[in-house]
């Protein structure tokens, strides 16, 4: 999939922007504050009609103004050339494509990936382990919207049964709600384990083309507790419910799951340097688009924010052999981009004003 | 605008599906465009709040004594659909295909919204089924968690055995072709699918 042009309106601090995009490679330049990252996030919308900074779409919305539109033209393998139109309110969102309205969303997910760099992905691989669910359930969703449904019936599941634990239920009204909660969570972790153990080989060989290193990485799924039953997971929601009660809210399940990310036994968050654990955290970002890819057939836009400026000179270029030719990718940045990198096309980006530039001296 | 105007304001926004706009318009019009309608709509609100009540036995609406469908000899009493909510007693009426009685809970177990069994209507369903002559249950209510809970609490609430329960099949619309359905609903048409020969 490659975006050729994007028309962003009343979008946080961009009152208006039409870029015509030519070639894989963009740059936007510009100081911090700019309006950077909110062109990234806007061509990020596309994927999953959600923001990858903020759950409050209001936010989204320009200052005084009702409403925000992106408009997307792309060329894709699947669809060829294709035009995505998004208006956003501060309650709701209209979404068309190619003219028609797109209302069932688990048929619109995952038709135009994009990957989202940034340095903030360091947390996957030192962060607490809801970072790395939160990767693993997005990374699957995008690919199969069953398990999407699967994650939000146990969610609001859940939220039915820490209800019921505060206020007190009879153990029927408990035994009525684990059995959905059960039902989800068997499935849940069923899907998990079966993703983790393909998704191991993509970190891994993402991770040996970027740190240039013979050791492998192993992602090894930790389940909060290894169950793939229905029936199994009712008994344990019943045998916790005492302990429960007294902490309120459902201790067990899928929604406490990690993963661990081994150098043979040990993890690199103990054991990896500084160095290695930026590496793995490009691989985690390379291999969701490398899944994508292979998954449904559509190469996946990378939208790097401000993140190959922190990579030395070799592990920025044999990043950039393992993206492969064929990837659009979108970058920000405080400085110019490597010119050995590649053809790049650059605007610079001021108080929300996108001007590209020919030549990169007029800027210095 | 007048107090008691912003009073009967207030009052129509808190019926269902009403904003403040929709509200507004309902009060002018009532008091100022077409002020002949107001008695007879009042008229109309006193009567049925007076005669319309909940069927003893099925919680349908009736008017006094047992609703319509229960009056009706011919009706397979042997037969209770469990629904939510009179509109999908309705809706299932409409389309004609049913020929047994009904049973409507007035809600579905969502203790999110503070619903408990103690607020839905089960104490006349165990009296039908204990008196026996229920021979099955159909248990339609929506599938998503709390439809689900409800219909596993029903199972377990009527331990009865010889009350046989089935659940409403979820799958394609009628008429439709397997090509636009959406993967969760292909999903569990594949699930429900049965014997066909």
């Amino acid at each position: 999939m490659r975006l050729s042009r994007i028309t962003l309106e009343h979008f946080r601090n961009i009152p208006l922007a039409e870029l015509t995009l030519v070639g894989r490679q963009q740059f936007f330049i510009g100081q911090n504050g700019q309006g950077k990252t909110n062109l990234l996030e806007a061509v990020s919308y596309l994927t999953a009609l959600r923001s990858f900074r903020t759950s409050d779409q209001s936010l989204l919305i320009g200052h005084g103004q009702t409403g925000a539109g992106i408009a997307y033209e792309l060329e894709h393998e699947l669809l060829d050339d294709t035009g995505v139109t998004i208006k956003l309110r501060p309650q709701g969102k209209e979404v068309t494509c190619d003219g028609e309205w797109v209302t069932k969303f688990s048929e619109y997910l995952g038709r135009f990936p994009t990957v989202v760099f940034s340095s903030q992905d360091q947390q996957l691989v030192r962060g607490a382990p809801a970072f790395r669910r939160r990767w693993l359930d997005l990374t699957i969703a995008a690919m199969d919207t069953g398990y999407l449904q699967l994650l939000q019936q146990y969610h609001r599941a859940v939220l039915d049964r820490n209800r019921l634990l505060k206020s007190g239920a009879t153990p029927l009204e408990f035994s009525a709600f684990e059995l959905p909660l059960a039902t989800a969570a068997a499935q849940i972790v069923q899907k998990r384990a079966a993703n983790v153990k393909v998704l191991s080989g993509y970190v891994a060989d993402a991770y040996t083309a970027i740190a240039g290193e013979k050791e492998r990485v192993t992602m090894q799924y930790q389940p909060d507790l290894d169950q793939t039953d229905t029936k199994g997971w009712t008994a344990v929601f019943a045998k916790n419910r005492g302990r429960d009660q007294l902490l309120k809210t459902t201790s067990t399940g899928p929604h406490r799951d990690d993963f661990d990310l081994l150098f043979g036994r040990h993890a690199v968050r103990d054991y990896g340097s500084e160095g290695q654990q930026r590496s793995l955290a490009l691989a985690l970002r390379l291999a969701q688009v490398n899944y994508f890819h292979e998954r449904s057939g559509v190469q996946p836009v990378v939208l790097a924010d401000d993140v190959l400026g922190e990579l030395d000179q070799d592990r920025r270029k044999r990043f950039w052999t393992a993206l492969g030719f064929d990837c659009q990718v979108i970058a920000t940045g405080t400085g110019f981009p490597d010119a050995e990198l590649g053809d790049w096309q650059i605007f610079k980006v001021d108080s929300g004003q996108f001007t590209e530039i020919e030549n990169r001296d007029s800027l210095r | 605008m007048t107090p008691a105007f912003e009073k009967l304001q207030k009052h129509l926004k808190q019926l269902p599906g009403l904003g403040f706009r929709s509200a507004e318009r309902i009060a002018l019009h009532l008091l100022v465009e077409k002020p002949e309608r107001l008695p007879t709509l009042v008229t109309a609100l006193l009567e049925a709040a007076q005669t319309v009540r909940r069927c003893e036995r099925c919680g349908n609406l009736a008017e006094g004594g047992p609703c319509a469908i229960c009056a009706n000899e011919k009706r397979d009493r042997s037969v209770v659909c469990v629904v939510e909510h009179v509109p999908d007693l309705v809706a299932l009426e409409r389309s004609g295909a049913y020929q047994g009685v009904y049973h409507v809970l007035h809600g579905k177990l969502s203790p999110i919204q503070g619903v408990g069994p103690k607020d839905l209507n089960l104490p006349s369903l165990l009296e039908r089924i204990e008196a026996g002559e229920v021979r099955e249950l159909i248990l339609a209510l929506s599938n998503d968690v709390e439809g689900e809970a409800t219909c596993h609490y029903l199972t377990q609430h009527i331990p009865i055995d010889r009350v046989k329960f089935s659940r409403i099949g979820f799958g394609l619309p009628s008429g439709g072709g397997v090509l636009y359905a959406d993967s969760v609903t292909l999903k569990s048409a594949l699930d429900g699918r049965r014997e066909y020969r």
